[in-house]
């Protein structure tokens, strides 16, 4: 109980008021004993992975959809073969990868988008950008490498994932308690 | 005051003075420059041409100039920070650990000399091998990748027309060295000075700050001098490097090159041109704020709390809006003429 008030303590440090579309990069990995074992609760759902092909379109997205509170280790394609709704802010080049996901919000609120390496993402209501609320990095000893808020009202929205240099990446979609 | 800012911008003008022969090559760039300002020197072996300056534009903000496709030179030099970033350090691909902050490009084709620690690295196309192939940190991961670097670009037909149109002598040759050119080219259009201090638009607590900025008190501008507002578009290199504070044992700065112990903790002036769009501040990003890095250097112990808040609204009045927001250093929306 300790340890998860303590990572709790250490995310709050962590998390910084965006400016702009302004994104941590990812810390370095630390030397730890274990990974994993002090996940805040809202995020606790991070290490039960299910695998999800992200979308390579805008036609692909319906079949993409993350739900809240659900990890999922995404296979992205390849960045040439990804038609983005809107060009990201960091595209990556043609030897990295990245997708598109759909978001159903039920209730408005803070939503936190954690993923398992430093990569670019976007939220888009309408095909425009939304700023983002805060971003951190994720705390050490914790395959979680970075978080990134938004400030989400009732309604559909698209995740998009880009500059990443795996085609695999953890990511959980979580509300802000 | 006025003779100060004057004598600052005759310097530029004299430097202008090498760039005019290249300016006299065929589809030359055309600069847009505010009124009285010169372009910065340009090398005779590097004239500026629209195909040019657009095709380092181009690679800028294209990510497979890094190893693993992740990493641009505008993945760290953010416009909207002044070419800046909001991180103490930037970590390298693969999660190599950074090293030093963030500089702005505000201005950079105006300075001699260009990192925080090197007085050696005098020229903007020979810095592009610091973040592309360096390992001193590891930033983009490229060295000895120059083949597969080649291979990329290569493979996609608007950077080969775009090659073409940059380097008709080299026959459109791509590689780390026409990269490097091109991104020298572009970088040389950052220029910087429509803020309200050039506008002569401050406010009244701004044109206090001035005052302190520019007296002989604090003598902020025997360093950050005027209208570069860093002394690194000196003729001699090393007159830019200055210690602030006692050197740590992590990073010797200037020392880590000349091998001279007195040299140890100097660090390159950074620039003051929208300071106030790139914190963290000093070479570690260790100032999280204005006050925090004013407050580090040692004349600034007599300040009063009044004082600094003109001094932080002066620094603010160095900000040029319309340098960030200008769509000729933007993430490009079009690619050889199609909409991305």
């Amino acid at each position: 109980m300790r340890g998860v008030a303590v990572t709790i303590a250490a995310i709050a440090l962590a998390l910084v008021p965006a400016i702009g579309a302004a994104q941590e990069a990812p810390a370095s990995t630390a030397a730890c004993t274990a990974m994993d074992k002090t996940l805040p609760p809202e995020l606790a759902a991070w290490t039960a992975q299910t695998p999800l092909a992200a979308a390579a379109s805008a036609a692909g997205l319906r079949k993409a959809s993350l739900t809240l509170g659900k990890a999922v280790t995404a296979d992205l394609p390849q960045t040439p073969q990804v038609h983005f709704v809107t060009q990201p802010e960091k595209p990556g080049g043609t030897v990295s990868h990245g997708g598109m996901f759909e978001l159903n919000i039920d209730k408005a609120g803070t939503y936190v988008v954690a993923l398992g390496s430093g990569a670019w993402i976007d939220v888009l209501k309408d095909g425009k950008p939304l700023m983002s609320t805060a971003h951190a990095r994720g705390p050490a000893c914790l395959t979680l490498r970075k978080m990134v808020d938004f400030s989400l009202q009732p309604g559909r929205y698209v995740l998009q994932v880009s500059a990443n240099a795996e085609a695999r990446l953890p990511i959980l979609l979580a509300r802000r308690p | 005051m006025k003779a100060r800012a004057l004598a600052g911008w005759g310097a530029l003008l004299g430097a202008a003075a090498v760039g005019l022969a290249a300016l006299a090559a065929p589809a030359a760039y055309r600069w847009d420059l505010p009124k009285g300002i010169a372009p910065p020197p340009v090398p005779a072996d590097n004239p500026m041409t629209a195909a040019k300056v657009e095709l380092g534009h181009r690679l800028f903000y294209d990510a497979d100039l890094s190893i693993d496709g992740t990493l641009a030179c505008a993945g760290c030099h953010g416009q909207h920070r002044a070419f800046s970033e909001s991180n103490a350090t930037h970590p390298g691909v693969r999660g190599a650990a950074g090293r030093r902050n963030v500089m702005t490009l505000s201005n950079v084709g105006y300075y001699g000399v260009l990192t925080w620690g090197d007085p050696g690295l005098k020229t903007l196309e020979a810095q592009v091998l610091v973040p592309t192939t360096g390992e001193h940190p590891i930033e983009m991961g490229m060295k000895g990748q120059e083949a597969e670097l080649a291979r990329r670009l290569g493979a996609d037909a608007c950077y080969r027309k775009m090659f073409a149109a940059a380097f008709p002598g080299r026959k459109g040759a791509i590689g780390m060295d026409t990269v490097a050119l091109a991104l020298a080219a572009f970088e040389r259009t950052l220029v910087s000075f429509r803020s309200d201090y050039d506008r002569q638009a401050l406010s009244e607590p701004a044109r206090r700050g001035e005052h302190l900025f520019f007296g002989p008190r604090f003598a902020c501008a025997s360093c950050h001098t005027a209208p570069l507002f860093t002394d690194a578009g000196a003729a001699d290199p090393l007159v830019a490097f200055h210690r602030i504070e006692p050197a740590n044992g992590s990073d010797r700065g200037l020392a880590e090159i000349t091998r001279k112990p007195e040299d140890a903790g100097r660090f390159r002036t950074p620039s003051l041109r929208n300071v106030a769009l790139s914190p963290p501040y000093l070479h570690d990003g260790s100032a999280k704020t204005l006050p925090d890095a004013i407050r580090r250097h040692e004349q600034a112990g007599a300040m009063t709390e009044a004082e600094m808040d003109d001094l932080v609204a002066f620094l603010g009045g160095l900000t040029d809006r319309a340098f960030v927001t200008d769509p000729r250093f933007a993430l490009p929306r079009t690619r050889c003429g199609k909409r991305l």
